[in-house]
């Protein structure tokens, strides 16, 4: 082991933490330029804001669709449901129960199955 | 009586071969810290699936006649591993394939929190000198304030390879007893009203600047500092098969299979280097004691600089995410996360908190490059 420059804890804790605030600095530098110089930027971006209006364009969705008797937290999670898959809010057009009983059916016959 | 004898011999001959005629209690005292250690790993789960090997390695060391460092084998190859620089970045490997730099990209200005927090490396490494310890013990020391596991094995190698177990075994219960050591520091160092700053939603970033960000990186600070060049370079080789996109199949097993191996061989070399005559010395306890003057310095000294930051930018920066610039990748940011929430419910802090801790690894990197350029 050669010897060290400084046996001084002060001047070393002054070089040190100079030395990382510049080369961390200079990082903050390099990533603005990075960012500053991406090509992909201005293509991307448009991408990005292109659904804000067509989140806009479509009625409201809840007071339109909202039928008698549908809890507004039911609506709420088949509208996260749906965000979820990657569709917006606003294409939702109308929630409704469906005349036919056959999914309320089917899970209870289901169940009755499972605890046969 | 001749087969007696013959008994006796034979039993007197095993018995003198065996590790109980050699046994000390300093064995006995490493073993009992070794199913502490195991204890907290398994049962109260603090870092299990570091300090559980690094328990059992300790175990492992204490059993005396096992000639374990005497002859080739695999207690051996593992120890060439650790004492050859070989384990710590591969280990970096997998974390930067496991690494988001996402919220730095996002929020370039966090750099600055993550070398803010590495105040506390230098503090540390003053107190050690104060206690009698050389320049470069104090440097291996003082680098338990980066909470970097692989970056203060790294340099305790390289400056004092005889403190390395004490400074491991440190180093990775303070990154575990985080959620305990910084809360009260975040606390006594910020107001409610700093505490309640709920902050902008982060840029997204596209795909070029993930993929160019690390190789920058790489050329700038392995130019910069050669001696982390290995260390920082596989941080970012692991980044860029992440997310290069193209790569997938190298980032699943930097990830995970090679991560874990190199973990098991890293994590119980470690524990292999705590055998009771290196160990039980009055200076593992010093050591222990300035590894958490360097915790607690480096969280002091990141709320400090967030405290500036928010101030400057309008109250636009929650001062709590500077507590994460010491590393200890994720766990510092969750605490971030779990503090802000605290203070006011639906505080999300934690992407925030994201970036400083990330600048926090490449800032300890830093920092011991620059030590091991001035001090070897």
């Amino acid at each position: 082991m050669g010897h060290p420059v400084t046996t001084n804890p002060f001047i070393i804790m002054t070089i040190n933490m100079t030395v990382v605030f510049i080369v961390l600095m200079a990082l903050m530098v390099l990533i603005k330029a990075i960012h500053a110089l991406d090509p992909t930027k201005e293509k991307e971006e448009p991408k990005q804001a292109a659904p804000a209006p067509v989140a806009v364009a479509p009625p409201p969705p809840v007071e339109q669709v909202k039928e008698e008797g549908i809890p507004g937290e039911v609506i709420a999670a088949i509208a996260a449901a749906v965000t979820a898959c990657g569709y917006s809010a606003g294409e939702i057009r109308a929630i409704r129960p469906i005349e036919r009983n056959g999914w309320k059916v089917s899970g209870r016959s289901f169940t009755n199955n499972r605890l046969a | 009586m001749e087969f007696f004898n013959a008994f006796l011999v034979s039993l007197q001959a095993v018995w003198n071969d065996s590790g109980f005629s050699a046994f000390t209690a300093g064995n006995g005292i490493m073993i009992l810290v070794g199913l502490v250690l195991l204890y907290l790993a398994i049962v109260k789960e603090f870092e299990p699936l570091l300090l559980g090997p690094i328990a059992f390695g300790c175990i492992l060391a204490n059993f005396p006649r096992t000639g374990f460092l005497d002859e080739m084998g695999l207690m051996m190859a593992i120890h060439y591993g650790i004492a050859n620089e070989i384990f710590p970045p591969l280990i970096f490997l997998g974390i930067g394939a496991m690494t988001d730099f996402g919220p730095l990209l996002a929020r370039p200005s966090t750099l600055l929190l993550g070398a803010a927090a590495q105040f506390g490396v230098f503090v540390s490494l003053a107190g050690a000198m104060m206690l009698g310890f050389n320049v470069q013990e104090a440097a291996a020391i003082g680098i338990i304030g980066g909470a970097d596991g692989p970056t203060a094995i790294y340099l305790s190698i390289k400056l004092a390879p005889h403190l390395l177990g004490a400074i491991a075994v440190a180093a990775y219960s303070y990154m575990s007893l985080v959620p305990l050591i910084q809360p009260p520091v975040m606390k006594l160092l910020t107001s409610q009203k700093e505490r309640e700053i709920q902050m902008e939603e982060l840029r997204p970033i596209t795909r070029f600047e993930r993929v160019v960000f690390p190789i920058v990186t790489t050329i700038f600070i392995s130019l910069l500092l050669p001696p982390i060049a290995a260390l920082l370079g596989c941080l970012m080789l692991g980044n860029l098969f992440r997310e290069s996109g193209v790569m997938d199949r190298l980032s699943d097993t930097a990830q995970n299979a090679l991560c874990n191996m190199v973990t098991i061989f890293l994590a119980t070399g470690t524990g292999m280097t705590m055998s009771a005559e290196s160990f039980l010395v009055k200076e593992t306890l010093l050591i222990i004691c300035l590894g958490l003057v360097a915790f607690i310095g480096g969280t002091a000294a990141g709320l400090i600089l967030g405290k500036v930051m928010c101030r400057a930018t309008g109250w636009k920066v929650n001062p709590l995410i500077g507590s994460a610039g010491v590393s200890a990748v994720p766990m510092a940011a969750r605490v971030s996360q779990i503090v802000g929430m605290k203070a006011r419910p639906g505080n999300f802090l934690l992407m925030h908190a994201m970036g400083p801790n990330v600048a926090g690894v490449i800032g300890t990197a830093v920092a011991a490059g620059t030590m091991l350029a001035m001090l070897k």
